[in-house]
């Protein structure tokens, strides 16, 4: 048991409602690149979140070096070698490089003998020094907020090296990077391992896993599902050990029948607030009576490319229509009377108004139209009347009826009250996504039933959603969206949910 | 059971007098005037004064309770119309903070617009022989059109530059201050008070020297006005179509770009709105209550009607309420003091204690939900607990409580 460096044995970490990680062994040895791979929501983030002391285990417990962890802070685990990039950077954006680097351990000197100070210029050239040495050049006087993305990640691992870790982890290095600039990411890790760090790399992204790793655990659910020498697997194999589990209940579901093409989207391509491109060039059509589902692994460009179709984000280009309307450059309210309808991902956040009452929030994107609203005023007595009839088709449940502030209504009602909305728009397309996430198996099956009932209308549904198990069951068409791309579209019949799975990952047809 | 007994009933009894979300509303405000007048109390006693005759005094200078004596000519209704004539502008002033506050934006810059309209409105209309019928509602609309435009600026410079519209209101504030006071110490200056020149009575809109049953009083046109844009504030902000979207962008901005709603141009409206109300309040103040402008000072009004409007829970209602209040404390500061000796710096602490404990309800209202939501696991581990005797009634009481708190 001597060769790890990390020894996790038995961890078990518990959230309101979720168990994070149940009962994890693993061990990691001196000088390897350790992959942890696993779905959005395995348990990725919060095994390395224990093992950089920033939760402690409900049960079980790290060993470093052989030793048993007894404190769990960050600080200790700074103090031990270990350093975390985390998913979001931890930089002062108006500070300079150097200034990020040393912060928290200046060296300090005197001016004139006593006046104690930060000694930034031997920093300045310590940083330098260290940056040319592992191949990361800088400008160590450079400003944070003049740096892209990229170049903040190098500071992340200059700010490990400079702490002298040993022991580095990188939690999903990869996602906000070019593929060109993934190259130099992998070469870097690689320089590392060549100077006997331990590199463990959490992703879900087997290309990488196959590029650099050497070894590889497989997290499901929270549970530790395999574990692998990367060498001996093929990426195939290691996808069916990430999305290898039993198929939950089916829908039962009429056979399909097509109109007319309705949503159209034209080599769109949407930029993230940072000017990156995150959609790029995807084109694909919805016709009525058709499920178009847009599957893949978060944070691949699938919630933007619905943003941009419901006129959230603006698109860098290409062209979106509905029929024959263009709807590229409407305003949402034009986009939504020409016949869109929108489900958000985010619902607390875009979808409702939780201090506003149940009533209104139903009512708000009818709100201005009559009987609703005469001349410019409102018509309460209407608006809770149809609320009413929504709040019986819709059996959303609530402790004042009509007259319930939304806040105080738990997520499956709040989300039964925007599908409501929504549908009672009778808006001939629909963007759904992720309609289901945080609900239990009843309310999934509801809504599930109802965007059936939906299509059987003769609607046009773009479903966008990180579930595979939704996707095989709903949709009738697929397609896999990774790295802002359109990698696959094909009708579900024709693909397996290993398929998807893969193609998840980003891997190609061979 | 004992333990639990002995220390959550006052925590019970203070859930119940403190009702649920809805009556919190009421509740927590009064409550914190409750707080503010036992400190007041305390602090008169430990000023060797007797509390009751501070607070009569109070009313007494308001014209609210009769004096002892009044000097000839004057009674009850001369204090009293005295006390509607200050009241107004702080009317005024709390919507205009109301209006903004509703669309999520923070309008400091009361006092400054109401130094805008004032003063456009002296130098326009106060100085000119205009007949009264003409230049009294002409006094109005200078003022508000004059506040409009200043809150507007504030509202484009917040959203085409998206520059915080605390510190553009702060800004905009000291410019206002001292431009006019250069206009006023240049072109307008009375050598004698050291003030801008009066105001003609013609363009007043508080008439002097009115004999009402043998008392000369004064009487504050304005004040009809300020019921009226009570009335039709609360009417806009629950009943009009532009009052929900107002709302919708101030609750939760995002929301309202996914329902369509331009949030630039509510921005933009809320701004003017409130920039109105100011103006308003600044032709209620400095062409009614007084009649000149003191140079290089902002009134105190725009500042208190924060606070009333924090107190009033920035519903128009509880604004006329909150605000009656703290005008009686400040208004009848000044008699307390004369009569009882008690410094007049007392009835601004209440105030201030007022505001301070107003300020708290949020976090009053968060204590309470976490005492409630407390005193629920409680139950339901002693229901859990206790299998068999009475828990089946206990659950059914709790989820029934439950269900009144959603």
């Amino acid at each position: 048991m001597d060769e790890y460096i990390v020894e996790m044995r038995h961890v078990t970490k518990r959230f309101p409602g979720i168990v994070a990680n149940d009962d994890v062994s693993l061990g990691i040895k001196k000088g390897e690149i350790f992959a942890l791979l696993g779905e959005n929501g395995a348990g990725k983030s919060t095994l390395m979140s224990i093992l950089f002391g920033m939760y402690e285990p409900d049960e079980g417990e790290v060993y470093i070096r052989g030793k048993k962890v007894e404190v769990f802070s960050p600080n200790h685990a700074t103090a031990m070698n270990i350093g975390m990039v985390h998913q979001h950077f931890k930089l002062v954006s108006n500070y300079t490089i150097t200034e990020n680097i040393i912060l928290g351990m200046e060296t300090k000197r005197r001016i004139g003998g006593f006046l104690p100070a930060v000694d930034v210029a031997s920093a300045n050239k310590k940083v330098a020094e260290l940056s040319k040495r592992f191949g990361l050049e800088v400008n160590p006087t450079q400003k944070i907020e003049d740096l892209n993305v990229s170049m903040q990640q190098r500071v992340e691992i200059l700010k490990m090296l400079y702490r002298e870790a040993e022991i580095l982890i990188f939690d999903e290095p990869t996602a906000v990077l070019t593929p060109q600039e993934i190259e130099f990411l992998l070469d870097i890790i690689r320089e590392m391992r060549r100077r006997g760090k331990t590199i463990i790399l959490i992703t879900h992204k087997l290309e990488e896993i196959k590029k650099v790793a050497d070894r590889c655990a497989i997290l499901c659910r929270g549970r530790l599902v395999g574990m692998c020498d990367v060498a001996e697997t093929s990426t195939k194999q290691m996808a069916e050990m990430m999305v290898g589990r039993e198929v939950s209940f089916a829908q039962e579901k009429l056979p399909a029948s097509f109109g007319e093409t309705l949503l159209k989207v034209e080599h769109l391509s949407v930029n993230n607030a940072d000017g990156f491109p995150v959609v790029n060039d995807v084109s694909f059509s919805v016709r009525r009576g058709e499920i178009f589902a847009i599957a893949g692994v978060a944070g691949n460009g699938q919630v933007e490319v619905a943003d941009a179709i419901a006129g959230l984000v603006a698109a860098a280009g290409g062209r979106i229509f509905i029929g024959e309307q263009e709807i590229t450059d409407e305003t949402v309210r034009q986009r939504n009377e020409h016949g869109l309808a929108y489900i958000p991902e985010d619902r607390q956040t875009w979808g409702l108004i939780l201090n506003f009452t149940l009533s209104e929030n139903l009512l708000l994107k009818r709100y201005y139209q009559e009987p609703y609203c005469v001349k410019g005023v409102l018509h309460r007595e209407k608006f809770d009347e149809k609320s009413r009839e929504l709040i019986e088709a819709f059996d959303i449940r609530s402790g004042q009826g009509e007259q319930t502030t939304v806040r105080s209504m738990s997520g499956g009602n709040q989300q039964k009250a925007i599908v409501a909305r929504e549908l009672d728009q009778n808006a001939p397309c629909i963007v759904f996504v992720q309609p289901t996430r945080g609900l239990d198996i009843g309310a999934i099956e509801h809504i599930h039933s109802q965007i059936l009932a939906e299509r059987d209308k003769g609607k046009a549904i773009l479903l966008v959603s990180l579930e595979l198990d939704e996707i095989m069951n709903l949709a009738d068409t697929i397609g896999v969206i990774y790295n802002g791309q359109l990698l696959k579209t094909a009708p579900a019949e024709e693909l397996t949910a290993n398929e998807v799975g893969r193609f998840m990952m980003g891997v190609r047809e061979e | 059971m004992k333990r639990q007994t002995n220390g959550s009933r006052p925590v019970k009894l203070f859930l119940a007098v403190m009702g649920d979300e809805k009556r919190q509303n009421i509740s927590i405000p009064l409550f914190a005037i409750c707080l503010s007048l036992i400190a007041g109390a305390l602090l008169m006693v430990l000023l060797g004064k007797n509390p009751v005759d501070g607070y009569r005094s109070l009313l007494q200078g308001c014209g609210m309770l009769m004096k002892e004596k009044y000097a000839g000519g004057k009674g009850m209704l001369t204090d009293f119309m005295s006390y509607l004539d200050i009241w107004t502008p702080m009317i005024f002033a709390s919507l205009a903070v109301a209006v903004a506050y509703k669309a999520g934006l923070f309008n400091i810059g009361v006092s400054g617009q109401m130094l805008l309209g004032g003063f456009i409105a002296s130098v326009t209309v106060g100085y000119s022989d205009l007949p009264g019928i003409v230049a009294k509602p002409l006094v109005i609309l200078v003022c508000v059109v004059a506040g409009a435009l200043a809150g507007s600026l504030i509202g484009l410079l917040k959203y085409k530059f998206n520059i915080n519209e605390v510190v553009s209101a702060i800004m905009l504030n000291y410019i206002f201050q001292y431009v006019i006071s250069f206009f006023i110490l240049t072109f307008f200056v009375n050598p004698i008070t050291r003030q801008s020149e009066s105001v003609g009575e013609n363009a007043r809109l508080t008439l002097q020297n009115v004999e009402i049953g043998g008392m000369k009083t004064v009487v504050p046109l304005g004040f009809v006005l300020a019921l009226g844009a009570v009335a039709v504030t609360h009417y806009f902000i629950h009943h009009t179509r532009t009052g929900f979207e107002l709302k919708a962008v101030g609750a939760n901005p995002k929301a309202a770009v996914y329902a369509g709603i331009n949030v630039k141009k509510n921005i933009m409206l809320a701004m003017a709105l409130s920039g109105a109300l100011s103006g308003l309040a600044g032709a209620t103040y400095y062409l009614g209550y007084l009649s000149s402008i003191q140079p290089k000072t902002l009134v105190s009004t725009g500042f208190d009607a924060i606070a009333v409007c924090l107190l009033g829970n920035s519903n128009p209602v509880g604004i006329l309420a909150a605000s009656f209040l703290i005008t009686i404390i400040t208004k009848g500061g000044m008699y307390m003091n004369s009569s009882i000796g008690v410094p007049q710096e007392v009835s601004s602490l209440i105030t201030g204690l007022m505001l301070l404990f107003a300020a708290c309800g949020v976090y009053i209202r968060a204590r309470l939900a976490r005492a409630a939501d407390r005193q629920k696991q409680e139950e339901k581990s002693m229901a859990s607990a206790e299998d068999g005797s009475a828990p089946g009634q206990q659950a059914a009481e709790q989820t029934r409580q439950e269900e009144v708190q959603r």
